[in-house]
C-alpha cells in the first residue's frame, strides 16, 4: 500500500521542488546571493591553489603597508603578508565558523522550539523563560563573558577538532547563543501543527512523542529552518567579525575580524592604508548582505504574504 | 463590571511582564556567579596573584575565609553574590589594582551615553524620516536608493564603517578627529572644551548612528506601507484632505509605533555595537573599559560589564512591553 503510494507522492515533491526553485530564482535578490555566496565558498575551498599557502611575519611576499600595486593587488600589512592572500585565506575561517555556529544554532533552536511547542504546559513555560534571556541578550554580549571563560577552562594553545582554542570557542559559544529566534519561531509553527489531523493519526497508530515530532512536525519545519538558517548565518558572521574585532581571534588562523583587529592595532585607518582594512570589510559586507538576500529571497518565496523585514 | 474585568487582565499583564523581567534579571546574575565559578584556579589565589611576591598557603587560607570562599557554594556564596550585586557592590579590579569596579563603570558611563544617546537621536530622525517617506511614496527613486542602502548597512559591522570613516575624514580630508575624546590640554568645562568634544564626538556618534539606521528606515518604511493600506487612509482621502495633511494627522503616528518599540528592543544590538566603535575611536567609555579587561583578564570588570549591559536591557525591554500596552490599546483587549 504504502509503496503504491510512495510513487506519485515523490514525483509530486519533485514537482514541487523545482516549481519552487523557479519562484525562488525570479527573485534578484536570490540571484544576488547565490552567485556572491558561491563565489566566497569557491575561496573557502581551494584557497591554495588561487592563492598559495597561508603567509606568515617570516614568509611575507612584500614590504611594510604597500598600496596595491601590479604585484599584491590588493596591497600588503604591516608585516608585508600580501593582503589577497590574507583574505582569502580569511574566508575559509570566517564561512567555516559560521556556518557550524549555524548548524549548532539551528539545531539547538529546533530542539528547544519542537519540544516547547509540542507538550506546551510547564515545559513550554520554562523552556520560553530560557529562550526570552538568550533572545534579548544579544548573542555578542553573552559571547564577550562567556568565551574568554571557556577559552580559560579548555587552556590555550591546544586545537580541538582542528580548530585552535579560541576559534572553536568562538564557534561553540555563537551557536549556544543565537538560537532563540529560531526556537520561537519553531515553536510557533509546531503550536500549530501538533493540531493537524496528520498528528493524530500518527498518535493513534501509536507512534511515540519522540517520532511524532521527529518524523510527522520536522519535516514540515523545513521551510521556517531554512530561511531562517540564512539569517542566522549573517547574523553569526556579524559576531564572529565583532568578537574577534575586540581580541579574541586567533592570529595563526586569521578570519576577517581577526585581520580587521589586526589592522586597527597596526594603526592602518590613521595610516590611510585603506585596501588593508577595505579589503575583509568588504569581504564581510559582501557575505552577509548576500545571506540576507538568500534569506529574504526565500521567505518571500515560501510565504508569499509575509513582508520580509530584515 | 466590564471596566473592573478589563482593569483585571491590565494588571495581570502587568504583572506578567514584570515576572518575566525580574526572571530574566536574576539569570543574567546567576550567569554572572557561575562564569566567574568555573574559571580555573582557586579565586583567592587569582586575588593574590598580582602582587607578584610568594604567595604563602596561611595567606590564601585568610584571603578565602575573607571573601567567604570557603563556605559552600550554595546556597551560602550565591545569595551572597546575589545581595552584594543588588547594594551595587561588584568587587574589584584586577587591572586597576585596589578600584572598585562599579567606579570604573560610573565613571566611564557618560561617554557611551552620550555617544549611543546621540547617535540614537540621529538615527531615529533620519532614518525615521526616510522610512516613512519611502514607504509612502512606495516603488519611487528615494524607495529603491533607501531600502537598498539600509540593507547594506544593515549587513555592515559598524566598527568597520567607522575605520572607513577615520581613513575618509580624519586622515585622508583632516576635517575631524578621529581618536579620543578630548584634544590634550584643553581647560576642562570651558566652551571651547565643548567644543572640541564635540567634534571629537563627530565621527563616532555617524558610525553607531548609520550602524542602526538601517533598520529604523526599513520598519518605518514597513509599517508606512501598512498603513497607506488602511481603510481611514482611503476615508482621509475622501475627506479631501491633502497628503500632508494625512501625513501628518493620520500615518505619522500609527507608523510610529512598531519604530518605538524597534527602539528600546534594540538598546542591546545598539550597545553591543557602540563596545566595537569605542575601540576604533578610543573612544573613553565603556566598550574601551570592555575591550582593556577582556585583554587583561580583568574579570570582575568583564562580570560587571555584563551586569550593567544584561540589567539595561532588561530595563529597556520591560519599558518596551509596557510603553507597547499604552501605545496600542488594542494589545489589551
Amino acid at each position: 500500500m504504502t509503496e503504491v503510494v510512495a510513487g506519485p507522492r515523490r514525483h509530486v515533491r519533485l514537482r514541487a521542488t523545482k516549481e519552487f526553485f523557479s519562484r525562488l530564482f525570479e527573485r534578484v535578490g536570490a540571484w544576488v546571493g547565490v552567485a556572491a555566496l558561491a563565489f566566497f565558498l569557491i575561496l573557502a575551498a581551494i584557497p591554495g591553489p588561487i592563492v598559495g599557502p597561508l603567509e606568515t611575519a617570516a614568509t611575507a611576499s612584500g614590504d611594510f603597508l604597500t598600496p596595491p600595486d601590479s604585484q599584491h593587488i590588493l596591497g600588503t600589512d604591516e608585516v608585508g603578508r600580501d593582503v589577497l592572500n590574507v583574505v582569502v585565506h580569511g574566508a575559509r575561517i570566517s564561512l567555516t565558523i559560521a556556518l557550524i555556529a549555524t548548524v549548532i544554532s539551528l539545531i539547538v533552536g529546533t530542539t528547544v522550539g519542537i519540544t516547547s511547542g509540542y507538550y506546551g504546559g510547564r515545559v513550554d513555560v520554562w523552556l520560553m523563560r530560557l529562550t526570552d534571556f538568550f533572545f534579548i541578550v544579544p548573542s555578542f554580549v553573552l559571547a564577550l563573558v562567556i568565551a574568554p571563560v571557556f577559552v580559560e577552562v579548555i587552556g590555550r594553545g591546544r586545537e580541538v577538532l582542528g580548530f585552535r582554542t579560541s576559534l572553536f570557542v568562538i564557534v561553540v559559544v555563537i551557536g549556544l547563543t543565537s538560537w532563540a529566534f529560531v526556537a520561537r519561531l519553531i515553536r510557533s509553527q509546531t503550536l500549530s501543527l501538533r493540531e493537524r489531523p496528520f498528528v493524530d493519526r500518527a498518535r493513534v497508530a501509536g507512534s511515540s512523542d519522540l517520532s511524532i515530532m521527529i518524523r510527522h512536525v520536522l519535516p514540515n519545519l523545513v521551510p521556517q529552518i531554512a530561511a531562517n538558517g540564512a539569517l542566522v548565518v549573517a547574523g553569526a558572521i556579524y559576531t564572529e567579525t565583532a568578537l574577534s574585532f575586540i581580541g579574541l581571534g586567533d592570529p595563526v588562523q586569521p578570519s576577517w575580524g581577526t585581520l580587521l583587529s589586526l589592522a586597527q592595532q597596526a594603526g592602518a585607518a590613521s595610516a590611510g592604508a585603506w585596501w588593508y582594512l577595505g579589503a575583509p570589510g568588504a569581504c564581510v559586507l559582501t557575505v552577509s548582505l548576500a545571506f540576507v538576500l538568500l534569506g529574504n529571497a526565500l521567505d518571500d518565496t515560501f510565504n508569499p504574504r509575509r513582508r520580509a523585514i530584515p | 463590571m466590564a471596566t473592573c474585568g478589563q482593569g483585571g487582565r491590565t494588571s495581570r499583564r502587568i504583572g506578567g511582564i514584570v515576572l518575566r523581567a525580574i526572571v530574566t534579571l536574576l539569570m543574567v546574575a546567576i550567569l554572572n556567579f557561575i562564569l566567574f565559578r568555573v574559571i580555573p584556579g582557586d579565586p583567592a589565589g587569582l586575588l593574590l596573584d598580582g602582587s607578584r611576591s610568594a604567595v604563602t598557603s596561611e595567606q590564601i587560607e585568610a584571603q578565602r575565609e575573607r571573601w567567604g570562599l570557603d563556605r559552600p557554594l550554595i546556597p551560602d556564596q550565591v545569595l551572597d553574590y546575589l545581595s552584594a550585586t543588588a547594594k551595587g557592590d561588584l568587587g574589584y579590579s584586577f587591572k586597576f589594582r585596589g578600584q572598585r569596579v562599579s567606579d570604573l563603570l560610573l565613571d566611564r558611563l557618560p561617554a557611551t551615553i552620550a555617544l549611543v544617546g546621540v547617535a540614537q537621536i540621529i538615527a531615529i530622525s533620519a532614518g525615521v524620516m526616510l522610512g516613512i517617506y519611502a514607504g509612502w511614496r512606495r516603488g519611487g527613486a528615494v524607495d529603491t536608493i533607501a531600502t537598498g542602502g539600509s540593507l547594506a548597512l544593515y549587513a555592515t559591522p559598524s566598527f568597520w564603517l567607522g575605520m572607513v570613516l577615520v581613513v575618509v575624514f580624519s586622515t585622508k580630508l583632516g576635517w575631524l578627529p578621529g581618536y579620543g575624546a578630548y584634544s590634550p590640554g584643553a581647560d576642562t568645562g570651558s566652551l571651547a572644551w565643548l567644543a572640541d568634544y564635540l567634534r571629537h564626538l563627530v565621527l563616532p556618534a555617524s558610525t553607531v548612528a548609520l550602524g542602526i539606521m538601517g533598520q529604523y528606515v526599513l520598519v518605518a518604511r514597513a509599517a508606512m506601507s501598512d498603513v497607506v493600506a488602511e481603510d481611514y487612509m482611503v476615508t482621509a482621502r475622501a475627506k479631501g484632505l491633502t497628503s500632508g495633511q494625512m501625513l501628518l494627522r493620520h500615518a505619522f503616528r500609527n507608523a510610529m509605533l512598531p519604530v518605538v518599540t524597534l527602539v528600546t528592543l534594540n538598546l542591546g544590538y545598539v550597545v553591543a555595537g557602540a563596545i566595537t566603535v569605542e575601540t576604533v575611536f578610543a573612544w573613553p567609555g565603556i566598550g574601551s573599559l570592555t575591550v582593556g579587561a577582556l585583554n587583561a583578564r580583568d574579570y570582575p570588570v568583564l562580570q560587571g560589564v555584563f551586569l550593567l549591559l544584561g540589567t539595561s536591557i532588561v530595563f529597556a525591554n520591560l519599558i518596551a512591553d509596557l510603553a507597547y500596552g499604552l501605545l496600542d490599546p488594542r494589545v489589551t483587549q
